[in-house]
């Protein structure tokens, strides 16, 4: 029989095309550098490069995550609260709503909002304050609004709300104030406009996060962001004092304005949060360096510690603090929008 | 004819009835011949294309979409031009002013002033002027830029995310196909209407 050595089986040669453009195709997705990591080829000094400050000294990290992280089922969360008389329980603010949780993490009551809140805060009497873009909202534990207080004006973003008896502290990063009301929602004073006779400064707030709370001393302590620093003021206004310096070492405030938010202990401590490299971290009732509750790598989890690639994401990079009756440090990641709790182990 | 090592012959009875066997027994000639069909489709193909292209392209300019662009650095390389079509632009309604900018200055700098050392540009591209305490205005510099988005890198980590890179349509070819487009990582380089050439960024906040 005679061979015929010209030709070739169709199917064969189709089989093996194929073949090879898969092969080619998956070669070439697995070659593809999606997130810049194979380099430009630009030299080393300019590259953007601040791992190193990323690495935490293990003896400086004096808290650890217990359990898993808490889904808040929201797609963009912007505040966490808890409160001494509701045990148990923590609130977080995000996209329309205020959720409550139970500390396992289950979803215990919804309140609905008419639009996105910025920060909210639980009085001891229970009801949740809720600031929105330029005006507060309060709730009752059924989840009612009771009222919705005059709006701050158009320049107006609130970021941060502190019950402390009968005043309500808001603080404006829109017009760099913190206004001072009574529970009626009237408004009674304003603290930390710059003022040269008494030693104020103002307050340097570039982005919006601007923080407050009021200690156990008395004393309302404010985030200055832009100058780095937690100051005290009296109800009334006048600056007491201040700490906290600008640095990128682990006893400082990083970037161009941090803390972003803080929480106080009952002892009266400070857990600061910082947003660039992220760091959540201990200070004494004086402002002195205690220890790290989590570093860049525990927050973005799986030894990583990426800043961010883009831009949303780094905005999304301010953290938000909260702490409970029992001391645990409940963290609000407003990237993975998840909640996540850090119990104390060790003393420095 | 069958070319058969490079003989040329009559093809015989038998090859002349194998010719008619069924289609799956493809033969040189007929592989020849489905190459010489493909290729001229492919060809066609891309002429339509290269055309198509031409005209939209005379419509359409190059430009980064900021809240896409990871500032890889592939803009300062990648450009046909000796000095990148890509340079930093500042958005000043989004700055914050601050002193300790981080788009300005090293992470760990000495000292927050305009010392070479404490600066985060290589090539000192950007200004920093005293406004009031403790604010201070930043301007770029373009003919000191290259593009190469460190600064961007640095404002987007830790501050507003006010500098950003936008190609420059007074230096741009506006090629068909741009070598930055193709290098980008993250799919920022894309074609605009040439009515909106740039793509701003808006202001997140008060």
């Amino acid at each position: 029989m005679k061979k015929n050595f010209g030709t070739l089986n169709v199917r064969i040669l189709s089989f093996g095309v194929i073949a090879v453009a898969l092969v080619t195709a998956v070669v070439a997705l697995l070659r593809l550098d999606y997130i810049g990591e194979k380099g430009s080829g630009l030299g080393k000094e300019f590259i953007y490069d601040i791992e190193s400050l990323t690495k935490i000294d293990p003896e400086l990290l004096i808290y650890q995550e217990s359990g898993g992280a808490i889904s808040t089922g929201f797609t963009q969360s912007s505040a966490i609260a808890a409160q001494k008389n509701s045990p148990g329980r923590f609130y977080v603010a995000g996209d329309s709503a205020v959720k409550i949780f139970s500390e396992q993490g289950e979803m215990l009551d919804r309140i609905n909002l008419e639009t996105p809140p910025g920060c909210l805060a639980v009085g001891n009497d229970g009801l949740i304050y809720v600031g929105l873009k330029e005006h507060v909202e309060i709730f009752n534990g059924q989840s009612n609004r009771l009222a919705r207080w005059p709006g701050l004006g158009a320049q107006a973003v609130l970021t941060s709300i502190a019950v402390y008896k009968e005043n309500v502290f808001v603080a404006d990063a829109g017009n760099r104030v913190v206004v001072r009301y009574d529970k009626a929602g009237n408004i009674v004073n304003y603290i930390g406009t710059k003022d040269e006779e008494k030693g104020i400064q103002g307050f340097v707030v570039p982005s919006p996060y601007f923080d407050l709370a009021v200690a156990g001393d008395g004393l309302l302590r404010v985030v200055n962001p832009g100058r780095h620093r937690i100051e005290a003021y009296t109800f009334n206004g006048d600056l007491e004092f201040w700490w906290g310096k600008a640095s990128a070492h682990i006893e400082g405030f990083c970037g161009c304005c941090n803390p972003v938010n803080f929480a106080i202990l009952d002892d009266d401590s400070f857990i600061t949060c910082e947003k660039g490299l992220k760091r959540v971290k201990l200070y004494d009732a004086d402002g002195v360096f205690v220890g790290v509750v989590a570093g860049p790598e525990q927050l973005t989890g799986a030894g990583q510690a990426r800043i961010c690639d883009l831009p949303a994401q780094c905005r999304a990079g301010g953290f938000d603090v909260a702490v409970n009756t029992e001391g645990r440090v409940l963290v609000l990641d407003t990237i993975e929008n998840t909640v996540r709790v850090f119990n104390r182990i060790k003393t420095r | 004819m069958w070319i058969t090592a490079g003989i040329i012959r009559r093809a015989s009875s038998e090859e002349q009835v194998k010719m008619k066997e069924p289609k799956d027994i493809i033969n040189r000639r007929r592989f020849l011949r489905g190459c010489i069909r493909g290729g001229f489709l492919a060809g066609l193909a891309g002429l339509t294309g290269g055309v198509t292209g031409r005209a939209k392209s005379q419509n359409t300019v190059w430009q980064i979409d900021p809240e896409i662009c990871i500032a890889c650095g592939n803009c300062a390389t990648h450009c046909v031009l000796e000095e990148s079509a890509v340079k930093c632009v500042h958005a000043y309604a989004m700055c914050g002013y601050c002193d300790l900018c981080t788009g300005y200055l090293m992470p760990e700098a000495k000292q927050l002033d305009t010392g070479a050392e404490n600066e985060l540009c290589p090539n000192g591209a950007i200004k920093r002027t005293f406004v009031e305490d403790p604010y201070y205005e930043y301007t770029i510099d373009e003919s000191l830029c290259i593009g190469c988005g460190k600064c961007v890198k640095g404002c987007n980590a830790f501050g507003n995310g006010s500098l950003f890179l936008q190609v420059r349509h007074d230096r741009c070819l506006n090629c068909n196909e741009c070598s930055i487009a193709a290098a980008c990582p993250s799919g920022a380089f894309k074609r605009v209407d040439i009515s909106e050439p740039y793509i701003p960024k808006k202001v997140g906040h008060a």
